[in-house]
């Protein structure tokens, strides 16, 4: 039998250890929405930065779930001081109660950064909350060997588009003998409101929009106008009749659309220019080409222009050494880092958003040069409400439906949706 | 001698306790704070930055009117019902067929027992592959052979909960076999004598035999069932993630979207407690239904 005070001293060794004793030197905490790929990249721009500055940083990354786990982090009270997560989540940032303003004349360099970047992450109430560290358009991926077998020429309209994605569908482009094969790669579930951000440059491209400010001067819902019908039903079209979107592309999200194009199963795929890297290795550079998104029904060119935003946290103990830690990112020096990765790693700066820093040297690669002027030129950003999070959720939910059901009476989904767009817009509004 | 007596006594009693203690403390760490912690949360809208605030039932008063999750619950009725009644009538059928204790029947008892073991994860990607939407897909071959044409499974708003239906069943079919298995082997065999020397044929001895006999079995299945069915979420985030068009959204993946994606707190933690409450409760009326018969 065992002998008790064994027993009791083995209770004692499993109670929880004595509350630790704090680190003299307290590091920064940065939390990245990024891969671990991308997170070789940030640990190359920590490691300059502390040799430069002498202050430690301690990263976390995550790709999925990133504000749920902040959430988390939250609630616990052991909140980072730096977060840097896409723009379209900073409206949410601020209503979490994370993210604290920012005066744009304390951070040094701010002047050198692109206006269109500081415009797109300025919130409607005129406020600024994130210090852009990188932007990105919308760029069109096409299996370069498929097109080029089947003798068609690169897409400029939707129309030549939606040929190619049949052609694909239908033509063997991979020579196998076999149907497996489809044209767009399409991401149209509803994880994160995934429909409707990858629908939007589409929208854009009709001349469409999600929200419109009246001339009441308040901002209403705008997707019952006809370029958002024409949007859904042009991709209707692609998903219910010539069906050569992906096999169960209504439910699918980022990562499994990736995997569609870079295995081979799928030839087109509108995406950032991030993947440019990831697409190099599988399918392989020479097998594919990175062009401008074709222009919509009437003519016009457009591409969702994103980005990252950096943020301090509203209760961080160091916010003096998050903003140095900031204005590194966003110097010349930060931004080439960031846009060379190290062996194994992703750039995590897409387009730099320093006008010093030209996207096409820090990348070494001229299609950079295509993606910076698609960039300048027909870049379109998402608007950022109070909380566009929700909004976009709410209208993927609503696009999703629409070509699930492949629905026969377009312009009254979207008119439904329309209304409870604008419930929750005056919801917001009325917080 | 005599006045280690009592501490012997006490020691004697506390034993259990002092083996016991390892587990409660890992549960009341892992279980019962963040139970307890939940159950507070749903009175208060939870600020991430600084403090919550009290709230009170309202909370609750949004749980029970919101038109999503009611949907959401209609759904998952649905599909605790069809998964409960599927697996355990299938699960009877197989255990009669794999009763015995002849060496190969363990073998394929083992065997049958595997996607019970597979984890919910692995479980989502293998139905993803049979389920495939394309002529060329498992299933969908399968049915081409029976001269119906390619389903939409997964992709298809109609089709999506069934489907969903069906993997579960895979997934837990072996599980309640082996349940029933179990209770088999407990039935008197003398029984079966009796039954067979006054002339029942073999449907009236499985009616007057062996569903009584398998009674405890059966409350098991249905209780786990119900349990499992109405918590259900990681099969759908893993499959269809609630879509097409909503048409697999669940309690727990409407509670999931709320609480995570929305990062409303309270809400969903005011969904998680009644959905506890509404579980409890549906598992103790149906067990007082059972002892009562």
């Amino acid at each position: 039998m065992v002998n008790r005070y064994t027993l009791i001293a083995l209770l004692a060794a499993l109670l929880p250890p004595a509350v630790r004793s704090a680190p003299v030197d307290e590091p920064l905490y940065v939390w990245t929405r990024s891969s671990k790929d991308g997170r070789k990249t940030y640990d190359a721009i920590a490691a300059a930065f502390t040799k430069k500055v002498g202050i430690k940083v301690e990263y976390f990354n995550a790709l999925n779930d990133f504000e749920q786990r902040l959430a988390r982090a939250a609630v616990g009270g052991r909140m980072p001081d730096v977060v840097v997560n896409e723009l379209g989540t900073a409206g949410q940032l601020v209503n979490m109660g994370v993210a604290a303003e920012i005066d744009r004349k304390r951070i040094a360099g701010a002047d050198d950064l692109l206006d269109s970047a500081w415009r797109a992450a300025t919130l409607p109430d005129g406020r600024i909350y994130g210090v852009p560290v990188s932007v990105q358009a919308h760029v069109l991926f096409i299996r370069r060997d498929w097109r080029e077998k089947l003798g068609l020429p690169v897409p400029r309209t939707w129309e030549e588009l939606a040929q190619l994605s049949r052609a694909f569908a239908e033509k063997d482009p991979d020579g196998n003998g076999r149907r497996d094969t489809y044209g767009l790669a399409f991401p149209g579930g509803t994880a994160r409101g995934y429909a409707a951000w990858y629908l939007s440059s589409f929208l854009f491209q009709a001349g469409g929009e999600f929200l419109r400010r009246g001339a009441d001067g308040k901002v209403h819902a705008a997707v019952d106008e006809p370029p958002a019908i024409a949007t859904l039903e042009f991709f209707r079209r692609l998903v219910c009749d010539d069906r050569s979107v992906q096999p169960n592309a209504i439910n699918a999200a980022t990562q499994e659309t990736n995997k569609s194009f870079s295995s081979g199963q799928a030839g087109i795929y509108v995406s950032g220019p991030y993947h440019i890297a990831l697409f190099d290795q599988e399918p392989g550079k020479d097998r594919y080409e990175v062009v401008p998104l074709p222009a919509g029904p009437s003519g016009q060119r457009a591409a969702l222009a994103g980005g990252e935003l950096a943020f301090i946290a509203r209760n961080s103990k160091q916010p003096e050494r998050a903003r140095q830690f900031i204005e590194f990112l966003i110097s010349p020096e930060g931004q080439s880092l960031g846009a060379q990765p190290p062996r194994g790693g992703l750039p995590v700066v897409r387009l730099p958003v320093n006008k010093q820093v030209d996207a096409a040297t820090v990348h070494g690669d001229a299609r950079w040069a295509m993606v910076a002027q698609e960039y300048r030129e027909h870049g379109h950003p998402l608007p950022l409400a109070r909380n566009w999070s929700r909004l976009q959720q709410m209208a993927a939910d609503g696009f999703n439906a629409a070509l699930a059901h492949c629905s026969k009476d377009i312009p009254a989904d979207l008119r439904a949706l329309n209304g409870r767009l604008n419930a929750e817009l005056a919801r917001q509004e009325a917080q | 001698m005599t006045s280690r007596r009592p501490f012997a006594q006490l020691m004697t009693r506390l034993t259990p306790w002092f083996f016991l203690a390892p587990a409660l403390l890992a549960f009341t760490w892992f279980k019962f704070i963040p139970m307890a912690k939940g159950l507070v949360m749903s009175f208060h809208k939870v600020g991430f930055g600084g403090s919550d605030t009290f709230v009170g039932w309202h909370n609750f008063e949004r749980a029970l009117t919101d038109a999503a999750l009611r949907d959401a619950a209609g759904r998952t009725l649905l599909y605790v019902f069809f998964t409960v009644l599927l697996s355990a009538s299938i699960a009877l059928l197989l255990a009669q067929a794999l009763q015995g204790t002849a060496r190969h029947m363990r073998f394929i008892r083992t065997a049958m027992f595997l996607p019970a073991v597979t984890s919910a994860a692995v479980a989502a990607e293998i139905w993803r592959i049979l389920y495939a939407p394309t002529p060329d897909g498992v299933v969908n071959s399968l049915l081409g052979l029976l001269g119906m044409g390619p389903q939409g499974f997964w992709a298809d708003p109609s089709q999506a909960l069934a489907a969903l239906v069906g993997m579960h069943v895979w997934k837990h079919v072996p599980y309640d076999t082996v349940i029933f298995v179990a209770g088999l082997a407990g039935i008197n065999s003398e029984l079966y004598d009796a039954a067979a020397v006054d002339g029942a044929n073999a449907w009236q001895r499985f009616t007057a035999v062996t569903l009584p006999g398998l009674a405890p079995a059966i409350t098991v299945i249905c209780t786990l069932g119900f349990i499992r069915g109405f918590r259900v979420f990681t099969e759908v985030y893993a499959t269809t993630g609630g879509g097409p068009a909503g048409s697999t959204e669940v309690v727990m993946t409407q509670i999931y979207k709320q609480g995570f994606q929305e990062l409303d707190y309270g809400f969903a933690a005011a969904a998680s407690t009644l959905l506890f409450l509404f579980t409890a409760a549906l598992t103790a009326v149906y067990l007082a239904w059972r002892r009562k018969r």
